[in-house]
């Protein structure tokens, strides 16, 4: 019978430390009700991208010298390099160049290994269209120039999570000048050759 | 006490007092209250799916539809008409009577159902003798449509999420079918009307919550697994089941069932709130303020105010819980199947029982407060 007994206050005692539990979250969702939405609304607010954000490849075509490191970097060999030997200079000569960003995953492999920098990183990542041989990118394409999210016009730039200010979370509404948590890369860099100096 | 406002009576009047015979005048008024059923319903629905949207953002620190109407009030409705204009597709395999048959069982009873929601004295569509049991007996049949739409479909996720609905339905109707009777015990009466009435006079405090707290959270725990809410929506656990037995179903059917599950989710909630929040009651009785301002019951301005009181306070009390019932979707994770049958039958089963026990020994101790 005490053994039974027990048996019903344990019950009982789990099952009201289960509805406390349940209480304790549903006050955790009610309280993240009453916070501000971190959305950043897309088309019209966009991310700065960070210093080392690798998006789309730009590409310089007068600095190429079609030595297909590029492509011997690559993971799946995309690039393509059209060149012809010009027996008169004894160079080669680039007619087209192309990379298929439907497929290529952006491993930057191309850009760190070009031996002329004619590779480099853009921030652009809205790479949408309708048809996926839109996304075969020529020399032409290759060689545009993104918008930069901070002075186009009709995009309000925000600034990602790891460029707040201490403890702030949120990237709308930041007072004007307000600084990122830490060191910019430029004073560590001042501060080291100061050092070295001394 | 005073019958408080009786539109059919002042309908029937009216076109009596035209020329008409008392006959046709109660036919004509017989499509009016279908009418408002279905829109009420619909129009129910459509802000509860617009609230979930909202709710849910904000627990998530999202915004929610923002661009459809102001603060995206229309979404709902471009939910609907999306669902309305999509293809119809009945899978080649399927039994096409059985699956187009399925929704149609799963949404007539629930809308069945609001003929005994009242929102005030007279405002009902039928004050029903089984009253509640209306909406108990009722609710049972959804389960043979969710089966139904579940084989039909011809495929292994919607006959498991078909199985698991009629499952989960069956273990939860017990709980929730016990708390009504001890509420209908303490009632006297099955009546959704004399339920009511039976709580009204002491504003708040008489409130069945009060008496009935531990069939208050049985019934809503019940209700949400009726509903197939989270934490319960075990038939249409997407990560198992893809959609359950929503899974071959698309266009208006699926919005059928879309449909049934909302309208089922206000349902509850209406009922949660006739039956334990003291339905159209206000915090503090009508009848006492009036005795405050000198005003007598019966006149007419003060019947305008306690009916639309009445309305506004259900849908207020059953939208509150519908709020509850989407900040514990974004609380709960989901139960297995184990654990759901679980809680229906070994806790929830005896703990309604003992609760039946309680209040019929409470009713012959205390039959003043216990309605004796």
């Amino acid at each position: 019978m005490l053994k039974f007994l027990k048996q019903v206050t344990d019950y009982t005692k789990e099952a009201v430390q289960a509805a406390r539990f349940i209480g304790q979250g549903l006050s955790v969702t009610f309280d993240h009700m009453q916070r501000r939405p971190i959305t950043v609304q897309y088309p019209y607010e966009k991310l700065i991208p960070s210093e080392r954000f690798r998006g789309r490849i730009h590409f310089e075509f007068d600095k190429c010298i079609s030595c297909e490191v590029c492509v011997r970097v690559c993971p799946i060999n995309l690039p393509v390099v059209d060149w012809e030997f010009n027996k008169e200079t004894k160079k080669k000569k680039l007619n087209h160049y192309s990379i298929d960003f439907g497929v290529c995953i952006f491993c930057g492999n191309c850009v760190e290994y070009c031996p002329t920098n004619c590779l480099s990183m853009t921030e652009e990542y809205d790479l949408s269209t309708y048809d996926r041989h839109e996304l075969n990118f020529d020399n032409v394409a290759l060689g545009r120039l993104p918008y930069k999210v901070t002075e186009d016009p009709m995009v309000q730039p925000l600034r990602e999570l790891a460029y707040l200010p201490k403890g702030v979370l949120d990237p709308h509404g930041l007072p004007p000048g307000s600084r990122r948590a830490g060191k910019l890369p430029e004073e560590i860099l001042e501060e080291a050759e100061g050092n070295g100096a001394k | 006490m005073n019958s408080g406002i009786d539109l059919q009576g002042s309908f029937i009047q009216i076109l009596v007092d035209l020329g008409l015979t008392a006959e046709v005048a109660r036919v004509a008024w017989l499509p009016l209250p279908m009418l408002l059923v279905l829109v009420g319903a619909t129009l129910g629905v459509l802000v509860t799916t617009w609230l979930e949207r909202k709710i849910s953002a904000a627990a998530q620190q999202r915004i929610g539809p923002e661009f459809a109407g102001p603060l995206g009030m229309l979404i709902p409705i471009a939910d609907g008409l999306k669902l309305l204009v999509k293809e119809d597709i009945i899978p080649a395999k399927a039994d096409s009577l059985l699956f187009t048959l399925g929704p149609a069982i799963v949404v007539i009873p629930v809308f069945l159902s609001f003929l005994i929601v009242p929102f005030g004295q007279n405002l009902l569509i039928t004050d029903l003798g089984i009253g509640i049991f209306l909406w108990i007996s009722l609710s049972s049949i959804a389960p043979i449509g969710l089966l139904m739409a579940g084989y039909a479909s011809n495929n292994k996720y919607s006959l498991l999420g078909g199985l698991r609905a009629a499952a989960q339905s069956i273990s939860y109707e017990i709980p929730l079918a016990l708390s009504v009777v001890a509420i209908a015990m303490m009632s006297n009466s099955l009546s959704t009307i004399d339920i009511v009435q039976q709580q009204s006079g002491y504003g708040i405090l008489g409130w069945n919550v009060w008496r009935q707290p531990i069939g208050f959270l049985i019934f809503w725990i019940a209700a949400l697994a009726e509903c197939e809410r989270l934490p319960f929506d075990l038939p249409e656990a997407e990560e198992e089941l893809v959609a359950g037995y929503q899974t071959e179903y698309a266009g208006i059917k699926f919005g059928l069932f879309y449909l049934g599950s909302y309208v089922n989710l206000v349902l509850s909630s209406l009922f949660v709130s006739v039956l334990y929040l003291g339905g159209w009651n206000f915090i503090i009785p009508i009848e006492v303020m009036a005795d405050w301002i000198g005003v007598s019951e019966t006149t007419p301005w003060l019947q305008v105010i306690t009916g639309s009181l009445g309305i506004i306070m259900t849908l207020l009390k059953a939208y509150l819980l519908v709020f509850l019932a989407i900040l514990l979707r974004w609380t709960l994770p989901r139960v297995r199947i184990d654990q759901l049958l679980d809680l229906g039958w070994k806790f929830l089963l005896p703990v309604s029982l003992v609760n039946l026990l309680l209040t019929a020994a409470l009713k012959l101790t205390f039959p003043v407060a216990f309605g004796g």
